[in-house]
């Protein structure tokens, strides 16, 4: 390192301007994601007030399709239906992940042996784990066929309960082992002075685990959370490849319906209004995860110590 | 520090490289081609399933003496409409492609987008005075010509595994209260009796296609898609909603349909493998079997049309079913004397031996000589008489209906049968098409 | 952290080791086994007959093609990021404009943007550009898509960077220019090999982007053709799952011989 003469620690903002990068450095992939990311964003909210079927230019028709999707009772019934999935996600996957990143930080031998077989499904893509439970679940052929006595008749996907069981199951079994990566690597960073003083106090492992793991785990969990709800809002190719919205209409969340419309019925106008619904909804609920959250502020959980 | 010598600056020249040459690769190796489409090549857009054999025996055929190659460009068939939809306004539209008649290609003339095959049939008037008429006509739509008949006439039938009616003790049933018998031994042997895959939710739409059939004959249907919606309320239409809810509640599909699909062979292995009696299906369903059992499909497999309803208005004879699949050939074709010449093959001999050689009956006037050759001719001619003596053959709702309207079609079929919705719910819903 | 074998936790995770290696277990055994094998003794079995005809099918029906196209995007997208992002970090950390500090704000922004939203007019634009059922087509939305977190990471990582080494370049009269390659992208090797992993999970596992954007056979990536697959092979089970397991290998191998790195572009937070 060299040393410097005395001189005002230099920060980002008003700091000396020389041997700093202008824009210039980050124009040309604001343009790229401008183009291909946002420019949509407005599109989306114009071709929402026409009418396209894929053939020929759409049309303009004004509101009409706002008039329709706001009068469409399986809208509706798929918003309910993406905001249960995200509520089923958030109460299976953040308590099963927090104690599974728990217990895998530990440093025993044969913890990490299971941890990389737990680590499997985040090798195979979404597409891969639902043609695989599509495989292993069908009624005839598959583990319920075998299994006749604890899965009766096996009609998973039949039924709108054991539907959405399935979806949120595969849900689980995809992404814990994402979410426990995460709280493992936070459970590993909590200082262990903290738990020597819990010690000292007298708190036993459930006790450490509630005062002493959780809230230093805060920023992790709160992250996950995040994912969580934007990722569920968003998710659709399970429930393509898995139920197909069905039976009925019973598992079509919001994204799904929108690709219904767009590209099964080819009414591209009303799947952009949807879209568009999609868009303020997972702005909207970010915003106010981060503004509840104060994850703006980005406190260190180490403050204090 | 300044001094090291910078690996990292090789990563990112190599980044940059790797930039350079996947997006040079990405561009030049698409099949589909983001500028003109390669030269002397047509392309043909297809239903991807096991008929798929002789389209590609055709193919090859043809390109023998050709200078002009064609293409078979096999889309896998749950997404084929969807497909064909995207791509048929933009470049990497096909020249032929494969479709249903009626209202599956309704759109894409209503949108310029298809050539009339008048021209074609004035040079060469076998293009239409060998097919059947009344399977012609399904693709002539405002008195023009779009389609020529390139499968076979597919009706749908009450198939059947014979070793598990013999063991149960009944024959195929030629009435509906003879069904509702053999649904009662095939429930108390465990069996199911009819295999349904609804969760492709067409198969369980031709059960409602053939007791409208039956019950208030064809003309219900016929009234209802030009726009005459008060028919689904009729007395007919609740009396035939009351029947299928009876014969469902019997238990005749059994309870685990919703998870079951034709497409990805689900429900035919059911019936294969002597877990179901009863399929209803159509034609294909003999090439379907035959690729996946040859033996079954030969020995085993038994069919009989659908059955009779006593003191229906409908005809006992009626069929329901695609009358036909249909090639049309889009207006952007570059070459069109090769896709008229290509289209002759569709009547000649060795189309239709090798159609009959999968079980599929084409609609020509010479397959009548070539039936004995057949790979099950006692299949073929049963299908053939079948035919030839319906009074009418009603084309697959979802397929009469633009495609817009299928999707609400197939929910509310899908419904009904579990029970989500009931006989005002499944009124409602068809008068709302 | 304790040592006191806690019970209930290794009950919890035995539960849970059997709930993943199950169907593990199944997708291995199944892809060896043939059709009536499998359908005979049910998925849960020990195998009684062993083949590798399903592997070979998959090849045939043409997942040796996906393999290409699904490489060739992979790597445009990776080479697409690696272009754009480090800059762009570069200009956030160290940038000292309104502009730069906005451009920040822009692509925080854009990470609540989710794909499945803007699917139609992508669509819409990509038909118009003549790029549907082309390769580029898709490569050009992932990249874009891959931005947001990968420059949340990178420049996470580059603010890693104490500000006296920038400050030494500085004296030093370092251009911007020679500041990156010298300083930022050699200490930024942990980001830049996450992001590297990061998007070429992205186009690695695509999905959304294939099945709209492209359709014929030579345009066909694996995870598409996996769906594809289903349609087909539905109830042939095992030709199925062999065509499951193809499209995993690569992504063992990287996790065998890069296991960080892939943990890291995985989490995509840098190990944060």
């Amino acid at each position: 390192m060299t040393t410097l003469a005395p001189r005002k620690r230099s920060t980002r903002l008003g700091g000396p301007s020389v041997g700093r990068p202008g824009f210039v450095w980050a124009a040309p992939a604001t343009l790229f994601f401008g183009l291909f990311a946002l420019f949509p964003l407005v599109l989306v909210l114009v071709l929402s007030f026409t009418s396209w079927s894929g053939l020929g230019d759409p049309k303009f028709i004004g509101a009409d399709n706002w008039v329709a999707i706001f009068n469409d009772p399986i809208l509706f019934k798929s918003l309910g239906l993406t905001v249960l999935f995200v509520v089923l996600a958030l109460v299976t996957q953040v308590p099963l992940s927090i104690l599974l990143g728990v217990w895998a930080a530990g440093f025993q031998k044969n913890r990490a042996v299971l941890s990389a077989i737990y680590f499997i499904p985040l090798l195979l893509s979404s597409a891969a784990i639902s043609v695989l439970w599509r495989a292993l679940l069908d009624p005839n052929f598959g583990i319920p066929g075998q299994l006749s006595w604890l899965f009766g008749d096996g009609n998973l996907f039949g039924k709108q309960s054991s539907a959405i069981g399935v979806l949120t199951f595969v849900a689980m079994w995809q992404f814990t082992p994402f979410y426990t990566l995460i709280f493992q690597g936070a459970a590993r960073a909590v200082p262990p002075v903290l738990y020597q003083a819990a010690e000292i106090d007298g708190a036993g492992t459930v006790s450490q685990f509630f005062n002493v793991t959780l809230p230093q785990m805060k920023n992790s969990i709160i992250t996950s959370v995040i994912l969580m709800v934007v990722g569920g809002l968003t998710a659709f190719d399970t429930v393509l490849i898995l139920t197909n919205g069905g039976p009925g209409t019973d598992t079509a969340v919001t994204p799904f319906y929108m690709y219904q419309k767009a590209f099964r019925a080819f009414d591209f106008g009303q799947a952009s209004a949807i879209a568009v619904v999609l868009v303020l909804a997972a702005t909207a609920i970010s915003l106010v995860l981060v503004r509840v959250s104060g994850y703006g502020k980005m406190q260190s959980a180490q403050e204090g110590i | 520090m300044k001094n090291r010598r910078n690996p990292w600056l090789m990563r990112v020249l190599a980044g940059s490289a790797a930039l350079a040459v996947g997006v040079t690769l990405a561009g030049c190796s698409t099949g589909g081609g983001s500028e003109s489409r390669p030269e002397n090549e047509v392309h043909v857009a297809i239903y991807g399933d096991a008929t798929n054999k002789v389209e590609e025996q055709i193919v090859a055929t043809f390109n023998e003496t050709s200078d002009v190659k064609v293409i078979l460009d096999k889309i896998p068939g749950a997404e084929y409409q969807q497909k064909l939809q995207t791509i048929i306004s933009t470049q990497n539209a096909p020249d032929i492609f494969f479709n249903w008649g009626g209202g599956s290609i309704q759109d894409f003339v209503d949108a310029d987008l298809l050539l009339p095959l008048d021209d074609f049939i004035e040079e060469d008037p076998g293009l239409k005075d060998n097919f059947l008429s009344s399977v012609f006509d399904t693709a002539v739509i405002d008195d023009e010509a779009y389609g020529i008949p390139m499968r076979g006439t597919q009706p749908v039938m009450l198939f059947n595994n014979k070793t598990v009616l013999a063991d149960a003790g009944i024959e195929a049933p030629a009435t509906w209260d003879e069904l509702l018998d053999a649904v009662e031994v095939l429930t108390a042997k465990g069996i199911t009796p009819i295999a349904l895959g609804g969760g492709d939710q067409w198969p369980t739409l031709m059960w409602f296609q053939y007791i409208y059939d039956r019950v208030a004959g064809p003309e219900l249907f016929k009234d209802a898609i030009a726009g005459d919606t008060d028919v689904w309320e009729s007395a007919e239409s609740k009396e035939a909603l009351s029947m299928l809810r009876e014969l469902i509640d019997a238990g005749a599909f059994g309870t685990n349909f919703d998870s079951v699909k034709f497409t990805d062979g689900g429900s035919p292995a059911l019936l294969r493998s002597g877990k179901a009696a009863f399929e209803l299906m159509g034609s294909w369903n003999y090439a379907t079997q035959q690729d996946a059992d040859l033996e079954f499909a030969e020995n085993e497999l038994g069919y009989t049309a659908f059955p009779e309803v006593e003191g229906g208005k409908g005809d006992a004879a009626d069929i329901v079913g695609n009358t036909n699949n249909f090639y049309s050939v889009t207006k952007a074709t570059r070459y069109p004397d090769t896709v008229r010449d290509f289209l002759k093959l569709m009547y000649s001999d060795e189309f239709v031996e090798a159609q009959l050689a999968i079980g599929n009956l084409p609609t020509t006037t010479n397959t009548e000589k070539f039936l004995d050759t057949a790979a099950n001719p006692e299949y073929s001619a049963f299908q053939f008489e079948l035919v030839k003596n319906a009074p009418a053959f009603q084309l697959s709702w979802d397929q009469a209906y633009p495609p817009a309207a299928g999707t609400p079609l197939k929910i509310a079929v899908q419904q009904f049968f579990n029970g989500q919705i009931d006989a005002d719910g499944f009124i409602a819903a068809m008068q709302a098409l | 952290m304790r040592t006191r074998p806690n019970y209930l936790a290794g009950l919890g995770s035995s539960i849970w080791l059997l709930v993943v290696a199950i169907p593990i277990y199944v997708l291995i055994t199944a892809s060896f086994q043939t059709q009536q094998g499998y359908a005979s003794g049910g998925p849960l079995s020990l195998p009684s007959t062993f083949t590798l005809d399903n592997y070979v099918n998959a090849f045939e029906s043409g997942f040796g093609g996906y393999f290409v196209n699904t490489f060739i995007v992979t790597f445009s997208v990776v080479g697409l990021v690696l272009v754009l992002v480090p800059p762009l970090s570069y200009a956030i950390v160290r940038g000292n404009s309104r502009a730069t500090r906005g451009v920040f704000q822009l692509f925080l922004l854009g990470l609540a943007v989710p794909s499945t939203a803007v699917i139609v007019p992508i669509f819409y634009m990509i038909t118009n550009v003549g790029l549907y059922d082309n390769l580029l087509g898709v490569i050009l939305p992932t990249a874009a898509f891959a931005l947001p977190v990968s420059t949340l990471i990178l420049s996470g990582s580059m603010r890693d960077i104490t500000p006296e080494l920038y400050e030494a370049m500085a004296v030093d009269g370092a251009s911007p220019l020679r500041t990156f390659f010298r300083l930022v992208i050699p200490l930024s090797k942990g980001g830049i090999s996450t992001i590297v992993v990061f998007s070429a999970l992205q186009a690695w596992n695509g999905f959304l982007f294939p099945l709209i954007l492209t359709q014929s056979e030579s345009t066909r990536m694996i995870t598409l053709g996996l769906f594809n697959f289903q349609t087909q092979y539905g109830v042939n089970v095992p030709a199925l799952l062999a065509a499951v397991m193809l499209s995993m290998v690569p992504v063992l191998l990287v996790y065998l011989f890069a296991r960080r790195a892939l943990v890291q572009g995985l989490m995509g937070m840098g190990g944060k």
